[in-house]
C-alpha cells in the first residue's frame, strides 16, 4: 500500500506548507471536481501536470513519488476492468482503450492532488480549519484523533501478528479465503484492545477537563495571508478557464 | 484542613462480585509526597480513579463513603471541576496523549477551560519550561520516548494548575534511567511548587527516600500508612512481597538496629552507616 505514502505528513517550511488549509481545501475541491468531470485524456494529463509545481515548491518529491509509483499497480487493474466493461457494453476497441487510458490518468491525477494536500497540511492545522469552518469541535477532534492513532494501531497490529505467528499462526498460507480467515485471530484482539484503549483515552480526556465549557478557546487561530488569496485566485481562475473550454470549445 | 479526605470509601465495579475498595480512610495534607504501593490488583488504580471522580461518575458501580478534594465532594461535582484540583497521570503514556503535537497536547486542558489565548500561551510555555521539554514543542507524541511522553502528560496537566498530582505507576513502561529522571522531576515539582503528590509505584527503591509517607494497599484495604522508615521496616511489608528497597533488606539481615538506631532506606545511607560503625 505505497499509495498511502501520500498521507504521511512531515513538517516543512515551504510556502505551500504555510498556506492556510482552507485555501488548499478550495484547490482540492475545485481540482478534484475537474478531474472527475473531464474525460479528455489530454486535459486530465494537464491536470496531473498542474500538480507538479506544487510538489516542487512544497519539496515533497520523495513521498509524492512513492505514492504515484504505488498507484501504478492500481492503474493496471483500472485499465483492464474499464476496458472489459467498455467492450462488453458495445464500444469499439479504440474507444475502450481511450476510455481506459482516461480512467487511469484520472486516477493518478486524483492521487496527486490529494497527496499534495495531505503531504503539506498538518493534521492539527486541518483540525483547526475544520473548527473555523464551523464544524462542531467533537467531530474535528475525532478526525484529529483518528490521524493520531493510525500509527499506534499499526504498531499494535504488528505486535499481535508477531504474537500469533510465534504461536504457529500462518498468515501467508492457503488460498485467498483461508488467508482472509487467518487474519481473524489478529483482528479480534486488535478490535478488543482498541475498545479498551478508547476507554482509557476517554478517562484521560475527562481528566483534562474535556467538556468544561461550551465554547472552548483555541490556542491557534488560522488567518489568510496574501499568498492564500493568490493561491485561491489561481485555482479559481484556472478552474473557470477549463470549464469555459468545455462550454465554448466543447471539450469534455 | 487536609487537601484530600477519603472517608469509609467502598467501591465495586459494575458486574463484579468482589469489591475493589473496602473501608478506605485516607487523608493527605497540602504539599505532602505520598508513595502508594501494594501487590497487583490491590485497588491502587481504582483508588486513583476515585480521587478525581471518574469513579464513580464515568464507571458507575456501587460507591459508598465520600471523597473530598479541596472542599469539593467528588460525587456532587462534574469530573471537569475536580480535574482542575486533581491531575491524574496514567500508567500508559500512549493512551493519554491524543493530540498530534506536544504543544496542542499541553494546551488541550486550558483550551477546554475557555481561558483567554494569552493566558493559555503563558501557561503552556510555563509548563513546558518547568518540565524541561520546551525543545519538544513541535514534535508529535508518537515520535517521543516513553519518558518524554510521561513528561508531556505531566505538563499537559500542570497547565490546569492542579493542587494535587496523582500518578498511577507512571514509570511502569520506562527504563530505569528515564524513571529516575521522571521521579526527580516529581520531587522538584513537589518542593518548588508545593504540589501534593500521590505516587503509585512499585520501585520503592527509587522513591521511598523522596516520600513523606508510605501507604500500602492489600486486598482493597489500606494495611499500612506511615513514614517510609516505619512502614518499610515493618513485618507486614516484608510479608506482602512489595518492592522493599534492598538497603532495608540488608539492614534487617545485618540486624543493624541492634547496633545503631538508624533505619537506612537507600544504599548510600546504608553505606554511610556501615562505614561509621567502629569495630
Amino acid at each position: 500500500m505505497k499509495v498511502l505514502a501520500g498521507f504521511d505528513y512531515r513538517r516543512g517550511k515551504t510556502p505551500i506548507h504555510k498556506l492556510d488549509p482552507r485555501s488548499k481545501l478550495v484547490y482540492l475541491v475545485l481540482y478534484s471536481a475537474l478531474t472527475v468531470y473531464f474525460k479528455n485524456p489530454l486535459i486530465l494529463l494537464l491536470l496531473f501536470v498542474s500538480t507538479i509545481p506544487i510538489v516542487s515548491v512544497g519539496k515533497i518529491w520523495g513521498r509524492w513519488g512513492i505514492s504515484i509509483k504505488g498507484s501504478v499497480f492500481f492503474i493496471s487493474f483500472i485499465f483492464i476492468f474499464n476496458f472489459i466493461a467498455q467492450v462488453l457494453s458495445g464500444s469499439t476497441m479504440a474507444d475502450a482503450v481511450l476510455s481506459g487510458i482516461s480512467m487511469s490518468i484520472r486516477f493518478v491525477a486524483l492521487i496527486s492532488i490529494f497527496a499534495t494536500f495531505f503531504l503539506t497540511t498538518s493534521p492539527e492545522e486541518l483540525t483547526q480549519s475544520m473548527v473555523q469552518l464551523k464544524i462542531p469541535y467533537d467531530y474535528a477532534l475525532t478526525f484529529n484523533m483518528a490521524m493520531r492513532f493510525v500509527p499506534t494501531l499499526g504498531k499494535e497490529a504488528g505486535h499481535i501478528m508477531d504474537a500469533q505467528k510465534s504461536r504457529g499462526l500462518e498468515l501467508e498460507k492457503g488460498n485467498l479465503m483461508t488467508r482472509i480467515r487467518n487474519y481473524i485471530p489478529v483482528l479480534i484482539p486488535l478490535i478488543i484492545s482498541s475498545f479498551r484503549r478508547a476507554e482509557l483515552v476517554a478517562d484521560a480526556m475527562e481528566s483534562r477537563a474535556f467538556g468544561a465549557s461550551k465554547k472552548r478557546t483555541s490556542l491557534y487561530v488560522l488567518t489568510m495571508g496574501s499568498n492564500d488569496y493568490l493561491f485561491i485566485a489561481i485555482s479559481a481562475l484556472s478552474f473557470l478557464l477549463l470549464l469555459s473550454l468545455n462550454l465554448f470549445a466543447g471539450i469534455a | 484542613m487536609p487537601i484530600i479526605e477519603v472517608q469509609s470509601l467502598y467501591y465495586s465495579y459494575p458486574g463484579s462480585k468482589e469489591p475493589s475498595l473496602i473501608d478506605i480512610n485516607f487523608k493527605a495534607n497540602e504539599g505532602e509526597f505520598v508513595v502508594i504501593s501494594g501487590p497487583s490488583g490491590c485497588g491502587k488504580t481504582t483508588f486513583c480513579r476515585a480521587l478525581n471522580g471518574i469513579i464513580p461518575v464515568s464507571y458507575g458501580g456501587e460507591f459508598k463513603g465520600s471523597v473530598v478534594v479541596d472542599g469539593l465532594e467528588t460525587t456532587k461535582h462534574q469530573v471537569y471541576e475536580i480535574a482542575q484540583k486533581v491531575a491524574l497521570v496514567f500508567q500508559n503514556p500512549e493512551n493519554q496523549l491524543f493530540c498530534t503535537s506536544v504543544e496542542r497536547e499541553v494546551a488541550f486542558g486550558p483550551e477546554n477551560l475557555a481561558l483567554s489565548r494569552e493566558e493559555i500561551r503563558c501557561r503552556v510555555d510555563e509548563a513546558l519550561e518547568m518540565v524541561g521539554i520546551s525543545h519538544l514543542r513541535e514534535k508529535s507524541p508518537d515520535e517521543l520516548s516513553g519518558g518524554e511522553q510521561q513528561k508531556v502528560a505531566i505538563a499537559a496537566l500542570l497547565t490546569m494548575r492542579p493542587k494535587v498530582l496523582v500518578l498511577d505507576e507512571p514509570t511502569a513502561n520506562l527504563d530505569p534511567l528515564s524513571a529516575r529522571s521522571f521521579l526527580k522531576l516529581l520531587a522538584r515539582l513537589n518542593e518548588e511548587m508545593g504540589v501534593t503528590v500521590l505516587l503509585v509505584e512499585h520501585r520503592l527503591e527509587m522513591v521511598s527516600h523522596l516520600a513523606d509517607r508510605c501507604v500500602i494497599f492489600d486486598g482493597g484495604k489500606i494495611v499500612l500508612d506511615g513514614p517510609p522508615r516505619e512502614v518499610l521496616y515493618s513485618d507486614t511489608a516484608s510479608r506482602l512481597g512489595i518492592g522493599v528497597p534492598k538497603a532495608v533488606l540488608v539492614a534487617k539481615r545485618l540486624k543493624l538496629q541492634e547496633i545503631t538506631k538508624a533505619k537506612p532506606l537507600t544504599s548510600w545511607e546504608l553505606a554511610d552507616l556501615v562505614r561509621g560503625i567502629k569495630p
